[in-house]
């Protein structure tokens, strides 16, 4: 059973980075989005793992039902997506290609090598009730003003978004 | 704990790499916002798995979570409007080929 499920982490987290590799290597921009939706419901799988059942929802609800929509719609709207005689990358490819990959792998190889002080006990799951009281609590400020700019960018981008009049 | 931390940690390097490479190289300027969009999520997984590795004010780190995500959202709508705005008015979204800030 342990078995199992440490098989099952290791493709998720593997389906997540195959979902992020075809997000910046397609060259067709739709199929870059069906990779990012990979990408998301990986993490969000990963968000299970950690046993943070209300952030995968959040992360479902929001990235992939919202933010992908919306991608998807950019996609659409702007000119000439499929076109195969443009380049995907530009001329920096190979150098940010080196900067990249030399912090994957030193930051991968940190990760690996730090000793990250586990008492070995096992934390129990913080249950939503206590997320609601943190929200509403501790947290306010921070929450006041996320809806603060939410509502910022939704007036702001409806006035950089509209069509603009001939004069 | 099942998975150990670490593991956890160099996934998220992984994403972090790629969302990188993909902010610095794509042509098209949807392209990038979708790889900000990895790198945020590589954030978002750091954050969930120290929480859980530590323990102290887990619901603390989950409200920050949720708050990275609701930005995450406010950024791509800002993003994809100026987008919007500039295909219409310059007809290309490509990174490279929008130079002049007076256009």
């Amino acid at each position: 059973m342990e078995f199992a499920a440490k098989i099952g982490f290791y493709g998720v987290a593997a389906a997540t980075l195959a979902g992020a590799w075809f997000t910046v290597s397609a060259r067709n921009l739709f199929r870059a989005a069906l990779g990012l939706a990979l990408a998301l419901f990986g993490v969000a799988g990963l968000f299970l793992y950690m046993e943070a059942e209300f952030l995968a929802a959040v992360q479902l609800l929001v990235y992939v039902g919202a933010i992908l929509t919306l991608m998807i719609f950019g996609i659409m709207l702007t000119h000439r997506i499929a076109d195969p005689n443009l380049k995907k990358w530009n001329r920096q490819s190979g150098r940010a290609g080196i900067v990249s990959a030399v912090i994957g792998v030193g930051l991968s190889a940190i990760f690996l090598k730090a000793s990250w002080n586990q008492s070995g006990a096992d934390f129990p799951p913080v249950p939503v009730p206590f997320l609601g009281r943190a929200i509403l609590t501790t947290q306010l400020l921070a929450f006041e003003l996320l809806s603060l700019l939410l509502l910022g960018a939704l007036v702001g981008s409806l006035y950089i978004a509209r069509k603009e009049k001939r004069c | 704990m099942l998975i150990p931390t670490s593991h956890i940690l160099v996934v998220s390097a992984g994403l972090f790499a790629l969302g990188l490479f993909g902010a610095l190289t794509r042509r098209n300027a949807v392209g990038i916002l979708m790889s900000i969009e990895l790198i945020l999520n590589s954030a978002n997984l750091n954050l969930i798995a120290f929480s859980r590795s530590w323990g102290t004010q887990q619901a603390d780190l989950q409200v920050a979570v949720l708050i990275v995500i609701g930005i995450a959202a406010a950024g791509a709508v800002a993003g994809l409007a100026l987008i919007l705005a500039i295909s219409r008015h310059r007809q290309t979204i490509q990174a490279d080929e929008i130079k002049e800030l007076k256009g």
